[in-house]
């Protein structure tokens, strides 16, 4: 156990004026990278780690924390107002954060999903700090045989958004498994499907595809629907009603369940390396869509599905740090970056870190919970601005995106050849949206498939080749037996919303 | 004529020769130098390419520009690399196990052979260990071998492809049999161990905290030679599997860029691995000491390491 004056002295490194600036200068660099379509959080923070250097180790790791919560709260900003996610766990916030934005409330839609996604990341920074010892323990029992249960879980909950058509649905996610599988097989390394591409020997780069399929095609979609004559990209409704811009604490406050189910969610997968923050916004969204009285007002800009997806893929991120910091194993790349950043400050993530380092890491803890407060005042100010600046004519809006869309993906995948692959998925991802298929689980499907492939793989070789030894496995029986009732409840359910909307 | 000319070129020739180690001191990059990191953000080649390009950069005063060019370990890298013209640029940073891997199973679909650089030098050289968790029944590789044939077989978490192949020739050698569990990285290879799922895997870095607390053993070096923090534990050579791998990080140009150029950048470099804070990273990523072997050094390790992979991955 660490000593309380290790961690009073820890919280007091964090405290300071010089860290508070950096975290600020953090928070408010992340949220505008986080933001621009095209370049997100871990692009900011593969820029900053450079510029830490000369920086004493409590204050690099500051400002990078800051970059990484600010980012977290800027990505939900496009999806919102321009229905243009730059990444796939903000697809979830888009499905409602878009349609409120369309109805004149692209300041409600912006501030639920700061609410909520501060909420989420304040819950799993308290987890992190208070259990993390413990949860990480249980993440080492979470072999691939259960991890690979708990995919088929994930897939059998996501199964809830598959919307009207089965089969649409069902081809939308076999085109985004047939995409997943270009690159090197996950068990030996044999290319597939490169055709010679080198570029493409570690499967497509996620940056091009999901900010093609998500981002551009819909803004193909929005100027095949202008028709010469000039008007905003977000309108505003003028209206008396006050509560029009604001979240009220109301509002806020019949969220809580929904909230902290995608809190508890986020925690949960953040804590289990390799999963990500995709699978827990879409899973908080489907638990959320499925437990509300009135699941087809979801889509519709309801505001429990920004808060479910916003809070569940915040909480992601805290959690990542749990096998982070207790076991060295970074959870997704922005954890990875965190790595390096400790390395390259003389700290090595692992058993000892906490004996060895508990003063930084305490100093950490603080600096987490300064960017959660100032990533709220931030954020309260950088929203207007946003939706100022969306509220431009749609001719400015688009060319802006556009480019900085091109040049974000040109950073994120260091040259040309990952732009020419977000243009082919972008006119990919504008005919599957017109044939109505969903783009959306198309995404879902391209980015678990190879984890889910890789689990496979690995529980093959473990089990000698025989799946069937599963069943020594408790969890994973348990995850599968799950995945079984709730895919047939969640067709039922779907069955039935759709009767209601028929008749 | 002729006879004046050939002269005049053999005195041009010896010109340059003379003067071309003073040239070295002069030249720099016209605009900014281009450093190419062969992996993605975060891993340990690209945090060590950074260190060294910010230390490049202090100590010559040019600018450097750090990019992640990720792709089948490096190979996508320097296919661009090979493919850019020879003017003192771009310069790539990669492993040279994976490339020496992918040249050897498919050389025929590659752009390019190991005559297609000019070595710059090294950057360090990656210990990869064997280990297992503190519980596991054996101590070495011997007692691993005897271990799976016990239990008919026993699985072990790998993370690239030397490694399956390091494992296949140690079933060839041994008739055991070994389950080989592919990870994502080192990282999940010491999960995959902690965890219970595997009882050993391979490391290349990730270990080391694990060896300080107590959680983990060294079982054997996958190097040449043994490792510098565990000299206790054999080879996989003395263990009687003749397979090693020898990973080391290091940078190269497209051939035919001008000397002077090759010089200066090779200088540079030279400076910068000698400098505390490369010495730093490169002893929180692996846990050794700063190795530059120089261009010539760095062409020899390559050729030699590519023969000693043809042997090896023949099967």
């Amino acid at each position: 156990m660490v000593d309380l004056s290790i961690i009073l002295a820890g919280f007091s490194d964090a405290f300071s004026l010089t860290n508070l600036l950096f975290v600020l200068f953090g928070v408010v660099l992340g949220q505008f990278v986080g933001a621009v379509p095209g370049i997100g959080p871990i692009m900011a923070m593969a820029i900053a780690i450079p510029f830490t250097f000369a920086l004493s180790p409590i204050v690099a790791i500051s400002f990078l924390v800051g970059v990484n919560k600010g980012g977290l709260v800027g990505g939900a900003v496009p999806a919102i107002l321009m229905n243009t996610p730059g990444t796939p766990d903000a697809a979830a916030t888009a499905l409602d954060g878009y349609p409120l934005a369309k109805q004149g409330k692209p300041l409600k839609a912006t501030k639920m999903a700061l609410f909520s996604s501060i909420t989420g990341d304040t819950f799993s920074d308290i987890v992190l700090i208070t259990v993390s010892a413990p949860l990480a323990v249980l993440a080492l029992k979470m072999g691939p045989i259960e991890i690979a249960a708990l995919m088929i879980f994930t897939f059998s909950v996501l199964a809830g958004l598959m919307g009207s058509s089965l089969i649409k649905g069902l081809i939308a996610a076999v085109l985004g498994l047939l995409v997943a599988c270009i690159g090197s097989d996950p068990e030996n390394f044999t290319p597939r499907l490169i055709f010679g591409y080198w570029d493409l020997f570690d499967g497509l780069p996620l940056p091009s595809v999901a900010i093609g399929v998500l981002a551009i095609s819909e803004i193909l979609h929005r100027m095949s629907e202008s028709f010469g004559r000039v008007r905003p990209a977000i309108e505003f409704v003028e209206s008396d009603d006050p509560d029009q811009d604001r979240v009220t604490w109301a509002e806020y406050w019949g969220c809580r369940f929904t909230m902290l189910r995608g809190a508890v969610i986020g925690t949960i997968l953040g804590a289990l390396p390799g999963i990500g923050s995709t699978a827990a916004a879409f899973m908080s969204y489907a638990f959320a869509k499925a437990s509300s009285k009135d699941p087809s007002s979801f889509g519709k800009g309801n505001l429990h599905g920004i808060a479910a997806s916003e809070s569940a893929n915040s909480a992601v991120m805290g959690a990542n740090l749990i096998p982070l910091l207790t076991l060295g194993i970074p959870g997704s790349v922005g954890a990875a970056l965190i790595v390096s950043a400790f390395m390259i400050h003389g700290m090595q993530p692992g058993p000892l870190l906490f004996e060895n380092q508990g003063r930084l890491v305490y100093g950490l803890f603080g600096a987490m919970l300064m960017a959660n407060f100032l990533n709220l005042w931030v954020g309260q100010i950088g929203l207007r601005l946003w939706v100022k600046v969306v509220s431009a004519p749609e001719s400015i809006i688009f060319s802006s995106a556009l480019l900085l869309c091109f040049v974000g993906v040109a950073m994120a995948t260091s040259g040309l050849f990952g732009v020419a692959i977000m243009l082919i998925f972008a006119v990919l991802g504008y005919l599957l949206s017109s044939f109505g298929y969903s783009l959306v689980i198309f995404i879902i499907a391209f980015f678990l498939g190879p984890r889910f492939e890789k689990s496979i793989a690995q529980s093959l070789a473990l089990t000698n080749g025989d799946l069937t030894q599963a069943y020594q496995s408790p969890v994973a029986v348990a995850l599968l037996i799950l995945s079984v009732v709730s895919f047939f409840w969640f067709l039922k359910r779907n069955a039935a919303v759709e009767k209601e909307q028929n008749s | 004529m002729p006879i004046k000319s050939k002269l005049l070129a053999l005195a041009a020739t010896a010109m340059i020769a003379m003067i071309s180690p003073s040239l070295a001191a002069d030249w720099k990059p016209d605009g900014p130098l281009k450093i190419q990191i062969g992996f993605g953000a975060g891993g340990s080649t690209d945090t060590m390419g950074r260190v060294l390009a910010n230390e490049m950069e202090k100590q010559t005063g040019w600018t450097i520009v750090v990019e992640n060019k990720p792709g089948a370990g490096g190979v996508a890298m320097f296919t661009g690399i090979s493919q850019m013209p020879a003017n003192g640029k771009t310069i790539g940073m990669g492993v040279s196990i994976p490339v020496m891997v992918q040249l050897v199973q498919r050389g025929d679909q590659l752009p390019f052979d190991l005559d297609s650089f000019d070595y710059l030098g090294t950057v360090a050289k990656a210990e990869l260990a064997l280990v297992a968790s503190k519980d596991a029944p054996f101590d070495d590789l011997e007692g691993m071998v005897a271990y799976a044939k016990e239990k008919s077989t026993m699985p072990v978490a790998i993370m690239a492809p030397p490694q399956i192949l390091m494992m296949k020739q140690t079933m060839k050698t041994t008739d055991a049999k070994f389950d080989l569990v592919t990870a994502d990285g080192g990282a999940e290879v010491m999960k995959l161990i902690l965890g219970g799922q595997v009882l050993a895997g391979f490391g290349s870095g990730e270990q080391l905290p694990y060896l300080e607390s107590g959680d983990m053993k060294v079982i054997a070096s996958a190097n040449q030679s043994r490792l510098s923090y565990a000299p206790d534990a054999k080879t996989f050579i003395e263990s009687g599997v003749n397979a090693y791998v020898e990973p080391v990080f290091f940078l190269a140009a497209r051939k035919g860029t001008d000397p002077a150029a090759v010089a200066a950048i090779a200088a540079a470099i030279d400076a910068a691995v000698q400098s505390p804070a490369v010495a730093k990273i490169v002893k929180n990523a692996t846990n050794g000491s700063p190795l530059n072997m120089g261009t010539d050094g760095t062409r020899k390790m390559m050729f030699d390491g590519l023969d000693n992979a043809k042997i090896l991955f023949a099967q």
